[in-house]
């Protein structure tokens, strides 16, 4: 029983760290109707910019605000210079843009930083406390707490200011948000910041958990997806939830499935992605397209 | 909010803008297909204008040029100002609001934040003090005094109104823009016609209080009729027909030919 617990901490903890990805992903969805392939890659970039950061003598802490800022400012700059121009493009031109754009970034990095691994610094205390007589690393409690709060800002921000409303306002119905005077390019420009934003928090903070190298993100991008899928690409509150099942689902199965141990865990975000679109495709949260007539 | 002027005083605005919006030489299409071939018009400050015409005749698209969704070539000034060749966002701030076909509304968002959101180039970030904040709570009131049934659902999210009340809040939504110009288009699309008769009593309404000026697209040519001013009758691209709408509705010879519909038996009223 012990033990279970201690499992499933874990898997909340590496759940937090896809369900970031994952908004990050459905915010995306949410505001332009894109799958951004590259939402991992640019999550990594941000990552690169922390370790540089500290590297260079900032203090973790100090560097994480900085990094959110520069990625804040990086989504931006992505949507006006690489979506914009393709905005009334076809679906699959804009899928072609996105995995273009993940193969860009993730040579960048591996030109400005090379291909070796890099050891990025471990922001929380080491030990942890007891919950239960399962022990919970600080580390583990800290990734959760982060994440937290940024979904709490989030809520905030869409739900209590006029400037999420706003953003609400153009996800809904672009062509509405126009006739109202909103200036909806604007808008998604920001929309991409913030999840350039929330899915800068995931790579920093599972950065300490695996290796800093540019390929570090592709894992967690498939359980991302994994996280999206099963919550409903259109529901930020169904990809925290997702996030998390994914994560604990993860978690579990490495440990009591014995077929799956650690070397088939890989596979579960895929079982679940592939149950999903059999069983449920709009996920948990998400709603089935209606197409009116 | 204007203050309140009696029928006279506003009769002699009217005359003294007789051009308060107005439409010359207006050409506009998608892609190849050429819809209008040179509209000229004009609407006076405070008037109800209807365009009235079979289905493809173009009406649709002359309000998408006046706001700018889609492209038009000629001239469209609204109290001087060249509407034409702006983005449907600075058309709105110019004070143009337009509800177009099929309403709009945000259906995600609660009925108040659709109504805020209407809001918004007024409280945007740069001059969101208290007094116009204050001016938007008063807004909203006004609105909930038109339509009362928005306000018992304000709270509730605008896809799970009925298609009158989505149609109600997709107007209101334009009215806290505070325009200066009204555009509607298709208002009854869909709708019952007991709902539609409320709809454009309540049309009627705010523009005898408010001022504004209205431009509504109808196929339903008695009710627009009833509550226009003027009327242009529209045919593949071009106007084949103005003038004040009593004349228009008692010309019915022509209202059949042009709007293939009976216009005299609306009086009997109920008529589908």
């Amino acid at each position: 029983m012990t033990e279970l617990l201690q499992q499933v901490v874990e898997g909340v903890g590496s759940g937090a760290v896809y369900a970031s990805l994952a908004l990050a992903l459905v915010l995306i969805h949410r505001f332009t109707g894109i799958v951004n392939f590259a939402q991992g890659e640019l999550a990594m970039i941000s990552t690169y910019v922390a370790w540089q950061l500290v590297a260079s003598g900032m203090s973790f802490w100090l560097a994480l605000p900085v990094t959110l800022a520069v990625s804040f400012a990086g989504g931006m700059l992505v949507e006006r210079i690489v979506i914009r121009p393709v905005r009334n493009a076809p679906e699959l031109t804009m899928v072609i843009v996105t995995v273009g754009l993940f193969i860009f970034v993730n040579a960048m990095a591996g030109l400005i930083w090379s291909f070796t691994v890099k050891d990025f610094p471990q922001p929380f205390p080491d030990g942890g406390i007891d919950l239960a007589g399962a022990r919970v690393d600080w580390s583990t409690l800290g990734i959760i707490a982060v994440v937290a709060a940024v979904m709490g800002l989030l809520y905030l921000l869409f739900q209590h200011t006029s400037a999420g409303l706003v953003m609400r306002a153009v996800a809904c119905n672009p062509a509405s948000a126009r006739l109202s005077g909103i200036r909806v390019g604007r808008v998604l420009m920001l929309g991409w910041g913030l999840a350039a934003t929330v899915g800068a928090v995931s790579g920093v903070l599972v950065a300490p958990l695996l290796f800093l190298e540019p390929n570090m993100m592709g894992g967690v991008l498939i359980y991302a997806f994994a996280a999206a899928t099963l919550g409903g690409f259109d529901s930020p509150v169904g990809a925290v939830v997702g996030g998390l099942c994914v994560g604990v689902a993860e978690t579990l199965a490495g440990a009591y499935v014995d077929v799956v141990g650690a070397d088939l865990k890989v596979g579960v975000p895929l079982v679940i992605i592939l149950a999903v679109l059999l069983v449920r495709p709009q996920g948990l949260f998400g709603r089935a397209a209606v197409e009116r007539a | 909010m204007t203050e309140p002027t009696t029928d006279s005083a506003e009769a002699a605005r009217a005359e003294a803008e007789p051009d308060f919006l107005k439409v010359a030489g207006l050409h506009a299409g998608y892609g190849q297909a050429r819809v209008l071939q040179g509209l000229d018009f004009s609407v006076a400050r405070g008037e109800v204008c209807a365009i009235l015409g079979p289905n493809g005749a173009g009406k649709t698209t002359t309000l998408r040029a006046l706001c700018g969704m889609v492209r038009g070539r000629g001239s469209v000034t609204l109290n001087g100002t060249e509407l034409l060749g702006r983005s449907p966002e600075q058309t709105a701030r110019l004070g143009v609001a337009h509800v177009p076909e099929g309403r709009g509304t945000f259906n995600d968002l609660t009925v108040e934040e659709n109504l805020r959101v209407g809001a918004h180039v007024r409280t945007g970030r740069w001059r969101r003090g208290s007094a116009e904040r204050a001016a938007v709570a008063a807004d909203l009131e006004r609105i909930y005094d038109y339509f009362p049934k928005l306000r018992q659902r304000s709270r509730q999210a605008a896809g799970s109104l009925s298609g009158g009340e989505q149609q109600m809040l997709a107007i209101g939504r334009a009215l806290m823009l505070r325009p200066a110009l009204l555009l509607l288009d298709e208002p009854s699309l869909g709708l019952a016609p007991l709902v539609t008769r409320e709809l454009f009593e309540i049309v009627r309404a705010v523009n005898e209080e408010e001022r504004t000026t209205v431009v509504v697209v109808e196929q339903n040519a008695q009710l627009a009729l009833d509550v226009a001013h003027r009327a242009h009758v529209l045919e593949a691209g071009r106007l084949v027909l103005s003038g004040p709408s009593r004349e228009i509705r008692e010309d019915g010879q022509v209202a059949e030919v042009y709007l293939g519909v009976s216009v005299r038996s609306g009086k009997d009223g109920g008529a589908p």
